[in-house]
């Protein structure tokens, strides 16, 4: 009877850890005019045009007010069991990574494989950019907080969830308390609409960007016709098509196509999907991998690539495995 | 005379039935379960709110009492408003989902019973009784008070009960 219901324990235990989503990861930065505005910056001449980017690790390693407002953050989300990466850990991270990739050697002296692309993506990212902002203004003797709080989709760039406003001006209170005043009091507010947009993801399923390109080597475009049960259908179609029939309720949208490329967005695909009858987590990667295999099948026998941009954008690049 | 009097007559009766009929409004008001009266007073201190909140009483013990469980039941089904000069920013209701008082009327009817688990969730920030108090009328006093609402931990107990759905729900 014991390992009856031992055996029963331990099912339901791996149908609720198959059961789960794939989370996304959520990262505080310091937004543009926060980092220029403290001198924290890189200005550099970009083809003649003087460009400007935010410096983050000397927005980290200098200024403690804003390291005070990501703590404070930080310890509401970790509350929340959403803890958030920490930008400055993620910065470390990657230099640390890159030196130790380059230090590795095998017993025959071998390195690590490492494409330009792997190189480029060594950088501190996440799925959920949380652009922060905060400015410590004066009227008079008296000093308030201004917090600009916006939760941004890596991959599609809508903003997602906001929270912002001026708080109440003191002549006595420092700097720090009124910096910990304002997030405590916005965070609820924000978090209410991050669980808004969550609850939207499960109803209608995760928006995320899908890209379609073609390698310079393929000897076809998208206006190629393949035979299909209903006539001679041009590839095109053929890859909107199998969108309709796979996104949840049929939603996404062509916003951009050529006769070398199509760009999906809005699309929303399924949070789960069956495998092995268990539900497993769907990310974008797998939901292109499903289309790279329904090209690879025939009458279209066409060859593609997937590429992943994160867990909520990826490439399929047609001509070449 | 006999026109006079019965005018009189008239018009009493009708100012009769006037407030007769404003006594019912403010009673159905009283009852309603979308009435608060609440007013977000500054941030609190981490994981509480610190509110106004006007409850309606025979006594203005009454009325604080009405008006403690008003607070948390505020802080569930609807959620603070932003303070009025803009320092405090709106806070959301714990139970979205409408349907879910419903569902689980048992638990809250226990809860926000006399001396109910509510009032783990709620404290007058002030010493003795308010001095904000106006007796509507005859039999009823309205008190406002000021409560320091546990918001995040009346939200865990929530989420707990599979009330409300946690951040991380799903995930």
């Amino acid at each position: 009877m014991k390992k009856i219901i031992l055996l029963t324990m331990s099912a339901l235990m791996c149908a609720s850890t198959f059961g789960q989503a794939k989370k996304p990861t959520i990262m505080v930065v310091p937004s543009d005019r926060y980092c220029v505005e403290r001198g924290c910056s890189i200005t550099y001449n970009d083809n003649g045009t003087e460009t400007t980017l935010p410096d983050y690790k000397k927005t980290m390693q200098n200024d403690s007010d804003i390291r005070l407002v990501i703590s404070k953050m930080s310890g509401i989300m970790s509350d929340r069991n959403f803890p958030l990466k920490d930008l400055e850990q993620e910065l470390r991270n990657a230099s640390q990574e890159s030196a130790e990739t380059k230090l590795i050697s095998g017993a025959d002296g071998g390195s690590i494989a490492e494409s330009p692309i792997d190189v480029l993506k060594r950088t501190a990212k996440a799925d959920i950019i949380l652009d922060l902002d905060v400015t410590v203004n004066k009227r008079g003797p008296k000093k308030y907080v201004t917090f600009i709080l916006n939760a941004i989709d890596a991959y599609t760039g809508k903003n997602i969830a906001s929270s912002s406003g001026a708080g109440r001006p003191s002549s006595s209170a420092a700097p720090d308390l009124l910096l910990e005043e304002a997030v405590l009091s916005h965070m609820d507010e924000f978090i209410g609409r991050l669980q808004n947009h969550f609850d939207d993801m499960f109803a209608n399923g995760r928006e995320v960007k899908v890209m379609i390109k073609m390698f310079n080597s393929a000897d076809m475009t998208f206006s190629e016709t393949f035979p299909t049960e209903d006539g001679d259908i041009e590839l095109g179609d053929i890859i909107e098509d199998w969108m309709a029939d796979n996104c949840v309720s049929g939603r996404f949208s062509l916003s951009d196509a050529s006769d070398n490329f199509q760009k999906y967005e809005q699309v929303r695909i399924p949070m789960m999907y069956k495998r092995n009858g268990r539900d497993r987590a769907m990310d974008t990667k797998t939901f292109v991998t499903n289309l790279k295999k329904h090209l690879a099948e025939a009458p279209y026998l066409i060859d593609s690539k997937v590429y992943v941009r994160g867990l909520g954008e990826a490439w399929l690049i047609i001509g070449e495995n | 005379m006999k026109k006079i009097l019965s005018l009189i007559m008239l018009a009493v009766i009708a100012v009769c039935v006037n407030a007769q009929s404003k006594n019912k409004v403010r009673k159905i008001e009283y009852n309603s379960a979308y009435n608060y009266e609440v007013v977000s007073l500054s941030v609190g201190v981490d994981g509480t709110k610190l509110v106004k909140v006007y409850g309606y009483g025979r006594k203005p013990e009454d009325a604080v009492r009405n008006a403690k469980e008003l607070g948390v039941a505020c802080a569930l089904f609807r959620g603070f408003p932003a303070g009025a000069d803009g320092s405090v920013a709106t806070t959301p209701a714990i139970v979205k989902d409408p349907s879910e008082p419903a569902k689980h009327q048992d638990y809250f009817n226990k809860f926000f019973a006399t001396g109910g688990q509510y009032l783990q969730y709620v404290n007058a920030s002030s010493d003795g009784m308010p001095t904000d108090r106006v007796k509507v009328n005859k039999k009823t006093y309205k008190v406002g008070v000021t409560l320091s609402i546990a918001y995040d931990e009346l939200r865990k107990e929530m989420e707990r009960q599979g009330i409300a759905r946690a951040l991380n729900s799903g995930f």
